[in-house]
């Protein structure tokens, strides 16, 4: 059953002078979602998340975070929301610590709330060592983290991630994915824009794709899969290829075409289906030695170049 | 958590951001430095009274020292302090980026616009409350027995009051331009251009006697700021005009409305700017 969503885009779009920047776009979010955003650079979706936040006024459209503008009551629609922008820009006067407090006072945590949640934040990033110096001689990878500490500092329901793994190190980035996933099965709702295709199919279960301005696909990583399969392909590699072999497989109704190479087979398949057991066991039944047999699925990466591609 | 204490955030923040910055302790600094200055000359003055001062001016003027030494700085210096403060408030987070993350909190714009204005106001007040303290001291300390005292919160209060017109002013183009640079030298280019243009026409009013050229002036923005202060002691104490106490008409009501003119227009361009604006990204 699905649930409320939390967050509804309808429509909206956005001109940049006479530059159209989001077309109609809309999508739909619902609580424990992690969905991911994806396109190619200037696609749309910081556009698509700065206009979420009520930084930016759209021509037309609609946008509702919990059921509430956030143009009309940020007050409201922004109180449990996290936010992380692209290359965040942090306050280089302030510390880590004192700028996690201030953002603690904007989000109305009392004193003692915030002091202990200053520190927890600080070393959940890796940045207690840190904590005190300020932000001016941070690192990039510094501010990302605290950046990421810094959407964390309200306990959102609602985390909207701009890129948030640009710049951090392999280690870092598996620790930010999983953290994600978790806060995810504890019910927060995580909205991440991304164009680092394999983190999105291994941590989100919902996708957007935008490209220029329009939204090209919105549904569950599963579908999109699906969605942009057009063919399914078996690759096999013999210990010999045989005419007969070859003769026997291309007679199968489900065959749609065979390709050799040396020793290998790609089959293409007909119908959308793993056919591996029936492959096999026809070749075994012409003396074929198989050493691999492998079903080609799509990646996302496939599903999203497919996409683009349907879109020009 | 209520719109007083988001602005209350957005105020101390706005403390925090402007204490950091060189500049404004330059700016402070030569105020402290120009008070100094002045104590200086009148002390010499007192002891060694040049043959051509006629007795009387320095018998008048040793007891209202302290109101020289608080007005002194306000004409030049706290003009420029007032829009120092201001004139980087909204740009500055516009250019470095951190607009986004400010307005992305649960703020509205009105909120962290007033916040930002009454930051910069509470530090000019607090800057104009040193200013008039060391006045104060310095008088009191070397230039006792000092009269009208009990009018010091009356000065403090007409020099806070009068510094609005040239904060609001540089706050308005902060948020128009969004860039620091150009607010700073548009706002400094009006103060010092309004402040010749009224030197010049007061100067052709005394050699022609055309009111016109008086009027005029009088609606230029320097004139109700650099005025207003004097005209409200002159109100409350008996002053003698000398070179460092305007001279002419008390006009006190005038100057006063016309502060606040000035400050209501700017404060509504700025509004307007800010609610129709999207929030734009770095631009530095």
């Amino acid at each position: 059953m699905m649930s409320q969503p939390v967050i509804n885009v309808s429509n909206l779009t956005k001109f940049y002078g006479d530059f159209k920047a989001l077309d109609s776009v809309s999508f739909s979010v619902s609580q424990g979602w992690v969905y991911g955003y994806l396109g190619p650079n200037g696609a749309g979706k910081t556009t698509t998340i700065r206009t979420m936040l009520g930084l930016l006024k759209p021509k037309g459209g609609k946008v509702e975070i919990a059921g509430v503008n956030p143009s009309k009551d940020p007050v409201r629609a922004l109180q449990k929301v996290g936010y992380a922008p692209e290359l965040p820009n942090l306050q280089t006067f302030f510390s880590g610590e004192e700028l996690l407090d201030f953002t603690g006072r904007m989000f109305g945590l009392p004193r003692q709330a915030r002091k202990e949640k200053v520190w927890q934040l600080l070393e959940f990033v890796g940045l207690k060592e840190e904590g005190k110096k300020k932000i001016g001689k941070y690192s990039k990878g510094m501010i990302q983290k605290l950046s990421v500490a810094l959407a964390l500092v309200n306990d959102p329901t609602v985390l909207i991630m701009d890129e948030p793994t640009i710049g951090m190190d392999p280690e870092a980035t598996a620790y930010f994915r999983n953290l994600f996933t978790t806060l995810s099965k504890q019910g927060t709702t995580v909205f991440i824009s991304s164009h680092l295709l394999d983190e999105v199919q291994r941590i989100c279960t919902h996708v957007g794709m935008i490209n220029k301005g329009k939204m090209v696909f919105d549904g569950p990583i599963s579908q999109v899969l699906e969605t942009f399969t057009q063919e399914w392909v078996i690759e096999a590699e013999l210990e010999k290829v045989t005419p007969k072999i070859m003769a026997n497989l291309k007679q199968l109704s489900y065959v749609k075409d065979i390709k050799v190479e040396e020793n290998k087979l790609r089959i293409q398949l007909k119908e959308k289906k793993d056919l591996r057991g029936e492959i096999s066991s026809e070749i075994f039944k012409h003396k074929g030695v198989l050493l691999s047999l492998n079903l080609h699925k799509i990646t996302l990466e496939d599903a999203y170049l497919q996409a683009l591609k349907g879109s020009r | 958590m209520n719109a007083f204490q988001r602005v209350a955030t957005i105020v101390s923040y706005e403390w925090k951001r402007t204490l950091a910055k060189k500049k404004f302790f330059v700016f402070v600094i030569l105020a402290f430095a120009v008070q100094i200055l002045i104590f200086v000359i009148f002390n010499y003055l007192f002891t060694n009274p040049p043959p051509l001062m006629p007795p009387f001016f320095l018998e008048q003027t040793k007891p209202i020292m302290w109101i020289i030494e608080a007005l002194f700085p306000q004409g030049l210096f706290m003009s420029l302090v007032a829009i120092m403060i201001s004139g980087g408030s909204m740009s500055e987070e516009y250019e470095h980026g951190t607009a986004d993350t400010l307005l992305s909190k649960p703020i509205t714009k009105i909120e962290y616009m007033t916040g930002k204005y009454l930051g910069g106001l509470s530090l000019l007040s607090f800057v104009v409350a040193l200013t008039t303290a060391l006045g104060v001291i310095l008088a009191v300390s070397f230039f006792s027995p000092q009269e009208h005292l009990q009018f010091v919160p009356h000065v403090y209060l007409a020099i806070v009051y009068s510094n609005l017109v040239f904060l609001s002013l540089a706050f308005m183009f902060s948020e128009v331009f969004r860039r620091t640079t150009l607010a700073l030298l548009s706002a400094i280019g009006i103060f010092i251009a309004s402040m010749v243009t009224s030197g010049v026409l007061s100067v052709v009013y005394a050699f022609t006697g055309e009111q016109l050229y008086l009027d005029v002036s009088k609606w230029l923005p320097d004139w109700c700021a650099s005025n207003f202060p004097d005209f409200v002691i002159r109100e409350l104490v008996s002053i003698p005009s000398t070179p460092f106490v305007s001279i002419g008409e008390v006009e006190t009501v005038l100057a006063g409305a016309l502060i606040a003119v000035y400050t209501t227009v700017f404060i509504a361009i700025t509004i307007i700017k800010l609610i129709k604006s999207d929030v734009t990204k770095k631009t530095d």
